[in-house]
């Protein structure tokens, strides 16, 4: 125990001394929430929207206002071919309105209106052709141009999240994303450091267990994750306005445990590979990646098909997910996340195993 | 003449650097597996769609109008009926736990009131902790009610506007054409920076560069020498990139090969000049691989190459001007997608070839003042 503690100080006054490390190391965690917490939107909002109205009567008028009070589109002023405002992506989509426009609808017949939407992004072309429907409805019924009383109307209740602030889904995520990618990364830097300054062959010389010298650097690296927990989660709380929605001591057992399986993860790195910095680098973009991806922090878990949501299971950040939104948002406690622990636990330990075994098979007999 | 330029001593130059990356397995590997994988899991794993919701059905009705407005909603595929049941609370737990996307109650006089015009509500619970995806739920719920409540009027006849919308470049909409360009130009800021910072500082590192300073060769031809054969080998992983987006996800090339290639190239002389900046700052290989994460987490999450850029807030948009990722992202998407030209991608192709002259240009200038 006591050379755990004390491979644990060392490597702290090592961190220390590396300045530039140290402070990306708080700056880049903090860098990331708030890229990702202020910039990640998935609702469309002021997509540039243009209407050519040849019509020009009160009518058509009253329908372009209407479609600009949804507060989703952004006015563009555009004359001429309507494709070539989209060809220069000036504007996402082009509402024509027919020069007999009023006259037809006055006289009872239906006017066509086109509507040309970029589909290059197709998430958000959806939205456009669904948000100018509704809009359209909703001109129709209030022109009394359709009856007006639907006869069903859906009362409907958003749970947890009635404002549907995207900040409250996006950065509880954050905190797992960050939380994977940093600490791990110090992590295998640091062992990969030892193996390239030789430094390494002095440990495998001394009786130091290769288990304690994992434990004694993941303890090191547990503690600057921690610090970088805190403070994250603490200016997350300030800036974002996240605040607890039920029992948080599944979060407080959580964190550690997460970071203690991220910091096992960058060893487990630094022990396999071989001393050359590009494989820590081409591995460390694999776990951003699926940290990023594969974890349901953008899109829905259920998104994922078929041969990657298998790969998705044992992304610890996925399970980290599930518990920070249930701190945060939906505050369903214990009986709700008592299996992300587990899982998370299981596979801290697997790849604690997994550093040990490879640092062990270099070390001297003894 | 070309005998002269395979006796020069920058020929030699080159002949170095390829073979000291062709002996550098790794540099190989980094080359080939990350961009692989990187368009595989984004463009797979990214997935906007709303469909195959979990929906709970509470139907204390029980008639036929109940069970066509269920199946109304089920049509499409955006919801799948995961349970029905008689409970409202037990419809409210499933959905707070998470086990349902959403739930919908029919009271039990709903038919009743269908037919005798009264108007009815239906109950409609939504797990509100995807905000987006929660939206979009509640907009086709809302959108689907009211198109059966006007089916269920006799008299209803079709409304007297009719939109007709038109998908341009994507009919099918696919969502994978609109990430797979972004990841493309995603890859090559990553491998571009990387490899090329890994290069220059790796011969700081080993204190060759200094062995290197003792030749007659110049700086610029020891700079250039190092540029050419990684500018041949990131133009590979651009052909790579696009050959994976052609055949894997089956996004169309509409535009012009050539200027496609052209203006690829500018940007991968962005990121090289990326990549040699940051090896002048850094020290080590291990400075480096941190600093290339705090250069390329804001270009790449700024750049509109997952979640499009006019959704950001004000500040974030002006900033991706200064971007040249989101400009190469723009070209990319323009080229395959819609087919334009230069005529209409001229302001794009102008940015960033202003940031590869200047991107070059100064981090070459610091190169040779750190040699002198």
């Amino acid at each position: 125990m006591k050379r755990i503690v004390s491979q644990c100080i060392k490597e702290l006054a090592q961190f220390r001394r590396d300045r530039l490390t140290l402070a990306l190391a708080f700056v880049l965690p903090l860098m990331t929430l708030l890229i990702f917490g202020f910039a990640i939107r998935l609702e469309a909002k002021d997509i540039p929207l243009v209407v050519q109205d040849f019509d020009r009567s009160n009518l058509s008028q009253r329908y372009t206002e209407r479609l600009f009070a949804t507060n989703q589109f952004l006015p563009v002023e555009w004359q001429g071919d309507a494709e070539k405002a989209l060809d220069r992506s000036l504007a996402r989509a082009v509402v024509i309105i027919p020069p007999d426009f009023s006259r037809r609808i006055q006289a009872n017949k239906i006017s066509d209106v086109q509507v040309l939407v970029d589909g290059t992004d197709a998430n958000n072309a959806r939205v456009v052709k669904n948000s100018i429907k509704a809009t359209t409805q909703s001109f129709l019924q209030s022109e009394n141009l359709v009856p007006s009383t639907a006869s069903v109307t859906p009362v409907t209740r958003l749970w947890f999240n009635p404002g549907r602030k995207e900040s409250l889904y996006i950065v509880p995520g954050v905190y797992a994303v960050v939380l994977w990618i940093f600490p791990s990364l110090l992590a295998a830097i640091a062992m990969v450091r030892e193996k390239e300054k030789g430094t390494i062959l002095q440990v495998y010389a001394s009786d130091l267990s290769a288990g304690e010298l994992v434990l004694g650097k993941a303890l090191a690296y547990l503690a600057v994750g921690l610090a970088m927990a805190t403070l994250i989660m603490g200016l997350g709380a300030i800036i974002f306005q996240l605040r607890f929605a039920g029992d948080p001591t599944p979060l407080l057992v959580g964190t550690p445990l997460y970071v203690g399986t991220s910091v096992m993860f960058g060893t487990m790195l630094g022990a396999r590979t071989s001393n050359q910095n590009s494989a820590v680098q081409g591995v460390a973009l694999v776990g951003f990646l699926t940290a990023l991806l594969l974890s349901g922090f953008i899109y829905p878990l259920s998104n994922i098909p078929f041969p990657l949501s298998l790969v998705s299971n044992v992304i610890p950040a996925r399970y980290f997910i599930e518990i920070t939104r249930d701190a945060y948002v939906r505050g369903v406690g214990w009986s709700g996340v008592w299996f992300s622990l587990v899982m998370i636990g299981v596979i801290g330990m697997l790849l604690f195993n997994v550093a040990r075994k490879a640092l062990s098979r270099m070390q001297l007999g003894g | 003449m070309l005998r002269q330029f395979f006796a020069s001593r920058f020929w030699a130059l080159v002949r170095k650097e390829i073979s000291q990356i062709l002996r550098n397995k790794q540099l190989i590997i980094l080359l080939i597996i990350p961009p692989t994988l990187q368009l595989l899991i984004y463009g797979f794993a990214l997935n906007p769609d709303v469909h195959h919701l979990k929906l709970g059905v509470v139907d204390y009705a029980q008639t036929a109008d109940s069970r066509e407005l269920v199946s109304a909603l089920t049509e499409n595929q955006i919801f799948d009926v995961k349970t029905i049941s008689f409970s409202e609370t037990a419809l409210a737990k499933q959905v707070e736990a998470g086990k349902l996307n959403a739930g919908i109650v029919i009271p039990p006089e709903f038919s009743r009131y269908l037919a005798s015009n009264k108007p009815t509500q239906v109950q409609v619970f939504i797990d509100g902790v995807d905000a987006n995806t929660a939206g979009i739920a509640s907009g086709y719920i809302s959108q689907i009610v009211r198109q059966y409540s006007l089916q269920q009027l006799q008299s209803a006849t079709s409304p007297p506007i009719n939109t007709q919308v038109i998908f341009l470049y994507n009919q099918g909409l696919t969502s994978s054409w609109f990430f797979v360009p972004g990841v493309m130009g995603l890859v090559i800021t990553l491998i571009g920076t990387i490899v090329s910072s890994i290069t220059v500082v790796r011969e700081k590192d080993t204190g060759t560069l200094e062995q290197l300073l003792m030749t007659p060769a110049k700086s610029w031809e020891i700079l250039l020498a190092k540029v050419v054969p990684l500018f041949v080998l990131l133009m590979g992983d651009v052909l790579l990139a696009l050959s994976i987006g052609r055949v894997i996800f089956g996004v169309p090339f509409r535009g012009n090969f050539f200027l496609f290639m052209a203006l690829s190239g500018l940007y991968v002389f962005v990121g090289i000049g990326i990549g040699i900046m940051l090896a002048t700052v850094c020290q080590s290989q291990q400075q480096v691989v941190l600093t290339t994460f705090f250069i390329n987490l804001p270009m790449v999450q700024l750049s509109g190459a997952i979640a499009p850029i006019e959704t950001m807030p004000k500040f974030f948009q002006y900033l991706s001007i200064v971007n040249p990722l989101s400009h190469y992202i723009a070209i990319v998407r323009g080229i395959l997608l819609k087919g334009v030209g230069l005529g209409d991608l001229w302001l794009h192709a102008l940015a960033l070839a202003v940031f590869a002259i200047a991107l070059l240009a100064i981090s070459t200038n610091r190169f040779r003042s750190q040699l002198s």
